[in-house]
């Protein structure tokens, strides 16, 4: 067993008595060891911690002022850069998630995501950049950021790309490009929050 | 700084070289403090009460009559350091079993003493900053799973489809930026100096 795995071991009390008392001893005569030890200890004390409050800052972050900053700043670059390279370099840097910007993309193929209340179909993705029209309650004078994330079993969550500053087109609709041909088979979940806000994600789920 | 050993240590202290005390303390102070967070239940003042009970216990020793072996003079601290934890938790639950009618009508207040949730929050908003900071889903995902679901790698590794590698790559990754976070506030630097002997 090497130091960390030691570590690990000692934090989590899974040493006997006698090892973990040997290990004591160490950490006496080593003061760097133990400060590697007593971070372990503060790490883990840590977790259990928020995860009294929440087990949802696992899974999502909160948005401090610091964060909502930097999303500001990361929208207006992911907005001009993709508006840029969509339009000008076709091809040249494949996206999963785009703005709808032109009225071909508008007029192409289509997928419509909507919260059916009792649906028993799960939409499936066609192949090729498909503008994917998604229908819930928006605020026009608000940006929304798009996170498609891939299911896998026992609930893991993979994020596979976000779209940061999407305005939607009307009360009811925000519409982005998706390329279906990036993705490999499996089931997708598209959450779209409003930007520097505590409200519920709208969460959909679909197949590829 | 290098490691004075325990002979060394314990013979300046007896003749009573007072750079020797504080030698002593640097050194034994970090691993007094795993050793008894670990028996303190993250009630942070009575670790630190206990931190310097037995630094004094031990110093006042090796003024005094000495130990037997000295040059096991860290596990002299160690075992010193057990027994008042003991002691401790003996003392609390003679005091639990002592019962006041009228302290069993309140309502039990289970978030320990003031310095102990400060102790707790820090490590918390510490916890907090990291995980806003990790990009990935997936790795706010293998945190929980190994240290609150206490699984272990080779499981977290299968279930997520991760090589070991890139399981250890990202909990060091975690590690090194919880540790700054820490650091960068000035938290780990307030427990030094709260150890006013």
């Amino acid at each position: 067993m090497n130091q960390q795995q030691l570590i690990e071991q000692y934090v989590a009390g899974k040493l006997g008595e006698a090892e973990a008392e040997a290990f004591e001893v160490a950490c006496l005569e080593d003061p760097e060891l133990a400060r590697q030890v007593e971070f372990e200890q503060r790490l883990k004390a840590g977790l259990e911690q928020v995860a009294r409050g929440s087990t949802a800052e696992f899974v999502r972050s909160e948005s401090p002022l610091g964060w909502r900053l930097a999303a500001a700043a990361s929208v207006v670059l992911f907005v001009c850069a993709g508006v840029y390279l969509w339009q000008r370099l076709p091809g040249a840097h494949p996206m999963v998630l785009a703005a709808v910007t032109t009225d071909v993309q508008r007029d192409g193929p289509a997928m419509r995501l909507a919260l059916v209340r009792g649906a028993e179909s799960v939409p499936q993705l066609p192949a090729g950049k498909v503008r994917v029209e998604i229908v819930g309650l928006f605020d026009p004078g608000f940006h929304y950021n798009v996170m498609l994330d891939r299911l896998r079993q026992q609930r893991e969550i993979a994020n596979v790309a976000t779209l940061y500053g999407q305005q939607p087109s009307s009360p009811v609709t925000l519409e982005i490009m998706l390329d279906g041909d990036l993705l490999a088979p499996g089931t997708y979940s598209l959450r779209v929050r409003k930007q520097a806000s505590d409200e519920e994600a709208l969460d959909f789920t679909f197949e590829k | 700084m290098d490691f004075i050993p325990g002979g060394e240590l314990s013979r300046r202290i007896r003749e009573g070289d007072v750079s020797a005390e504080s030698e002593l303390i640097r050194q034994f102070e970090p691993g007094l403090r795993v050793l008894l967070r670990r028996r303190t239940g993250g009630d942070h003042g009575l670790l630190q009460d206990l931190v310097q009970e037995t630094l004094l216990v031990v110093i006042q020793r090796l003024r005094g009559a000495g130990i037997d072996d000295p040059q096991k003079l860290a596990a002299f601290a160690a075992q010193t350091a057990r027994n008042l934890a003991i002691a401790s938790l003996r003392k609390a639950e003679r005091q639990k079993t002592d019962v006041d009618s009228e302290a069993t009508e309140r309502k039990p207040d289970s978030s320990g003493s003031i310095e102990s949730q400060a102790g707790d929050l820090e490590a918390a908003l510490a916890v907090r900053a990291l995980l806003r900071e990790l990009p990935q889903a997936r790795d706010r995902l293998m945190l929980k799973r190994f240290y609150l679901e206490d699984h272990d790698k080779e499981h977290i590794c299968r279930e997520m489809q991760l090589t070991e590698a890139a399981f250890n790559q990202a909990l060091s990754r975690a590690r090194r930026r919880f540790r700054q976070i820490l650091e960068e506030r000035g938290f780990a630097k307030r427990d030094l100096l709260n150890l006013g002997l």
